[in-house]
């Protein structure tokens, strides 16, 4: 039990890893740059 | 094995739901301190790590934390990895008349703040991915093994002596060390033209501050892990110090800005807290006012001195956590007495100097262990993921380039 619990966490630590960095890394079009989406949240 | 004492059982796990509570209570009091466009990022640290921690202490922190020891009092074993045979019925080491769970819980309480606490050194400018792997390995590698010297029987710093009854070294000096060492390696906020930035929301500040205030009760007179006469007094002296510390700070802010802080009022309560974290236990109300008083100067004077140091420890982590962690540890060995504790041990002014010297060798061993690893961790993740956001995400806020949030509406 404890051995399958350390891997389920070990999964989660491997997704947060490949997992995006940034939102406009998912998100980059040059029409919306994290600037914009900024002011547009202003 | 021991009894299970009803009671002892009742304080320690109200006393556990009360250290809880402290960490949300440091998300509203560092949120309220930010600017509006960094709030969710910043509260989101404090949140996080309530649950990650919770994770990882179960898994393997209690047992290199407090395990049986591995042999030169340095770090506990894996023996009770996954909390195997952490059970119902008491440990014959710790908390003798609890259940050893209860103490577990109350213990990674505990372990969930403190790494919360260095979160504003960073405050505004790194990454989440690179905070989420620098808590995990700060808890693994630095805040396990220091808890192991301090609070395992075997550990080599108990061994000697040391006094600190709720974490004045292991929590705040700790702490406060790794955050001024972040704050060097991760570099100062873009843009600033003065080292400090207005909060945006003081109310959040001090409504986080009174959350501490009252959690705080549970994380000092709870660690006399027992509804007891021990208790009672850090009950008060931890109360004492609070408010001594936040009438002076506020006092001196008046007579140097020429107006009584709000803010300066909580954070100078929780470098009173910080300060008597250590000495709770084993001190008399009259000294926790001296307490209060003298780390109200010397914390108000080191976040002076941290503005003109130019080095961009946001929310000044250092200058209340590791600078009031280390006055609380030194003042611990000066005003100690077995008056107070039978327990513990007399210091400097009951005529024992050389508990002194302990406590100042604790506080030169944790703060040089922290230094040194927390600079050793934050390398290495930079060299896997880069620790500081790109300048376009900084200058727009990482609620919104981090967490694709905002906290305000227009």
């Amino acid at each position: 039990m404890t051995i399958a619990a350390l891997v389920v966490f070990a999964a989660l630590l491997a997704a947060w890893l490949l997992a995006p960095a940034e939102r406009h890394q998912r998100r980059a079009r040059p029409e919306h740059s994290v600037m914009e989406l900024a002011a547009d949240a202003a | 094995m021991g009894t299970i004492d009803s009671g002892d059982t009742a304080w320690l796990l109200i006393s556990t739901a009360l250290v809880m509570l402290m960490t949300p209570g440091l998300a509203l009091f560092y949120g309220g301190l930010v600017r509006r466009k960094n709030v969710l990022s910043t509260i989101m640290h404090s949140f996080f790590i309530l649950a990650l921690i919770s994770v990882t202490w179960v898994l393997w922190g209690y047992s290199l934390a407090f395990g049986p020891d591995s042999g030169i009092g340095l770090i506990g074993r894996l023996d009770w990895v996954g909390l195997e045979g952490v059970i119902g019925a008491p440990s014959e080491t710790y908390a003798t008349t609890t259940p050893h769970l209860a103490f577990m819980a109350f213990q990674m309480m505990f372990a969930i703040i403190t790494p919360a606490l260095i979160s504003g050194a960073f405050a505004e400018r790194k990454r989440f991915k690179a905070f989420v792997l620098f808590s995990v390995a700060w808890s693994t590698l630095v805040y396990a093994p220091i808890a192991h010297w301090v609070w395992s029987p075997d550990g080599w710093l108990a061994g000697l002596g040391i006094l600190d009854v709720a974490g004045g070294t292991v929590v705040h000096l700790a702490s406060g060390v790794a955050a001024l060492v972040s704050a060097l390696v991760v570099g100062r906020r873009m843009g600033l033209i003065e080292p400090i930035t207005e909060p945006h929301d003081v109310p959040m500040t001090v409504l986080g501050a009174g959350l501490l205030w009252f959690g705080w009760f549970g994380f000092n007179a709870g660690s006399a892990l027992g509804a007891n006469g021990v208790a009672a007094v850090a009950l008060v002296t931890t109360n004492t110090a609070a408010a001594m510390a936040a009438l002076t700070w506020v006092t001196i802010s008046w007579l140097h800005r020429g107006s009584p802080s709000v803010v300066g009022a909580a954070i100078g309560a929780v470098a009173g807290l910080v300060a008597i974290t250590p000495a709770a236990g084993y001190v008399t109300p009259a000294a926790s006012v001296l307490i209060g008083f003298g780390v109200g100067l010397v914390c108000y004077g080191a976040s002076l001195l941290r503005l003109r140091s130019r080095v961009d420890d946001a929310l000044d982590v250092f200058a209340v956590h590791g600078v009031g962690g280390a006055f609380g540890a030194v003042a611990t060995g000066i005003f100690a007495t077995v008056a107070v504790n039978e327990a513990g041990r007399d210091g400097l002014l009951a005529g024992n100097a050389a508990q002194l010297a302990v406590q100042i060798l604790g506080v030169g061993a944790v703060a040089t262990y922290s230094a040194a690893a927390t600079a050793a961790i934050l390398l290495a993740i930079n060299l896997v993921v880069r620790i500081r956001v790109p300048g376009d995400a900084e200058e727009a806020g990482l609620d919104l380039a981090q967490h694709g949030e905002v906290a305000y509406q227009a």
